[in-house]
């Protein structure tokens, strides 16, 4: 009986953590669609921009130890919340075909060459954070 | 059996603590740099502006924190710059969800929750969940008889009117609701009724019935502060009404961008994701 009463509080507290805490986080969760697990360096030449709502997306070739260029897409936040945070489109269209470093995490579903990005350095070597960080 | 519940109970947990580790950790400078605040609470300003008819004026370009500028993904952002209230001084307490209710919240896999979200599904986030949880801004313009609100998310707007106009007897489902409007003193009460059952109170599972009512209060304490405080009677799903904390909104300058939410990428993914879990179950 005891033991039921530990496994009802548990349970009650658990949800009572979620309810409370996804009311103060902003916009929704990174976790249901990227794996904070599988987070890793990205260091590659930036080659085009989709400036959209909700979300961005931009395309950098990626080489990998092999030598072999792979174009992966990444995703970030908001528009809106690029441009208030300082890395607006016009950052992005600068560093066009220029290098840049990108921790990023990704996708659960095992899509190719996809990932949410967290943080990126253009060739100004300032850090940007551009979406949600994991890791 | 037991070592099901007890591992559904440990990844609920796991779960609920990294969802605060997660949130710790993107609202902190890096992890090499002390924290030093360029960002901080804005100071209240002086007296708030009033209408000609007296009562304060709740224009401007409002942030839904305490530093009158956006705050995500910045670094050196005081924390209390961040918040919207400060729960050691003003606790907000917790729904209290009927027992069907809650079993029905909890029945919702995660990618069915997310999918859920107007943030996901681009459906208007609705009130009060506009003031609840929205990491945008608001443009308020106000009149003597009418308060325009223009949300940024999602470009919605809505208007209030402020001519005594009562609540319709049966009311057209709307995602804003219904509303009646009136003083008391320097405080805007505004009583809401009517809503489409497609908008969720907040993102976390939190639905509505048909027997919704909300109740906004809005005060403008000083030049550069609005506060909304909801309460939300809905005794189909909740046994006694909740109160959320006063919610502090800034004022600020800069543009209110456009934000229509058209081509999200993202759902496709979570429809694999959500028929992966189906498959599991």
């Amino acid at each position: 009986m005891a033991k039921r009463r530990v496994f009802t509080v548990m349970v009650a507290a658990a949800w009572a953590v979620l309810l409370a805490g996804s009311s103060a986080s902003a916009h929704h969760s990174f976790a249901a669609e990227w794996d904070a697990t599988k987070c890793r360096d990205f260091t590659g030449t930036l080659r085009k921009l989709d400036w959209q709502n909700p979300h961005p997306y931009f395309y950098v070739d990626v080489k990998d130890e092999k030598g072999k260029v792979e174009n992966w897409s990444f995703q970030a936040y908001s528009p809106v919340t690029l441009r208030r945070n300082g890395t607006d489109r016009q950052v992005f269209l600068d560093n066009i075909n220029k290098e840049v470093w990108i921790r990023g995490c990704l996708s659960k579903t095992g899509k190719t060459n996809a990932a949410a990005a967290g943080t990126l350095k253009f060739a100004d070597g300032v850090l940007r954070q551009v979406g949600q960080i994991q890791d | 059996m037991r070592r099901v519940i007890v591992g559904a109970v440990a990844s609920l947990l796991c779960a609920a603590f990294a969802s605060i580790a997660v949130r710790a950790q993107t609202s902190s400078a890096p992890p090499n740099q002390k924290p030093k605040y360029e960002i901080t609470v804005m100071p209240p300003g002086g007296p708030a502006p009033r209408l000609p008819d007296g009562h304060p004026d709740f224009s401007g370009h409002w942030f839904p924190n305490g530093a009158g500028q956006g705050v995500s993904g910045r670094y050196g952002v005081d924390p209390a710059a961040i918040r919207q209230f400060d729960p050691k001084v003003t606790p907000e307490e917790r729904p209290a969800f009927q027992q069907w209710a809650l079993e029905k919240i909890k029945s919702m896999t995660p990618t069915e929750l997310e999918l859920s979200k107007s943030s996901v599904n681009c459906m208007p986030r609705g009130v009060p969940a506009i003031w609840l949880q929205n990491p945008y801004t608001t443009y308020i313009l106000h009149k003597p008889g009418v308060m325009a609100q223009m949300y940024e998310v999602l470009n919605n707007w809505r208007l209030i009117h402020l001519d005594g106009r009562p609540l319709p007897k049966d009311p057209e489902p709307f995602f804003h609701g219904n509303s009646a409007a009136r003083w008391d003193g320097d405080t805007l009460i505004v009583d809401s009724i009517g809503y489409d059952e497609r908008t969720y109170i907040q993102p976390n599972g939190w639905f509505h019935s048909d027997q919704l009512h909300v109740t906004e209060r809005y005060t403008r304490p000083s030049m550069n502060y609005l506060i909304v405080e909801i309460t939300v009677n809905d005794p189909k799903v909740l046994q006694k009404p909740w109160k959320s904390a006063p919610r502090r909104w800034t004022l600020g300058n800069g543009e209110i961008y456009e934000f229509y939410c058209t081509n999200n990428k993202e759902l496709e993914e979570l429809e694999k994701l959500r028929q992966q879990e189906l498959k599991g179950k």
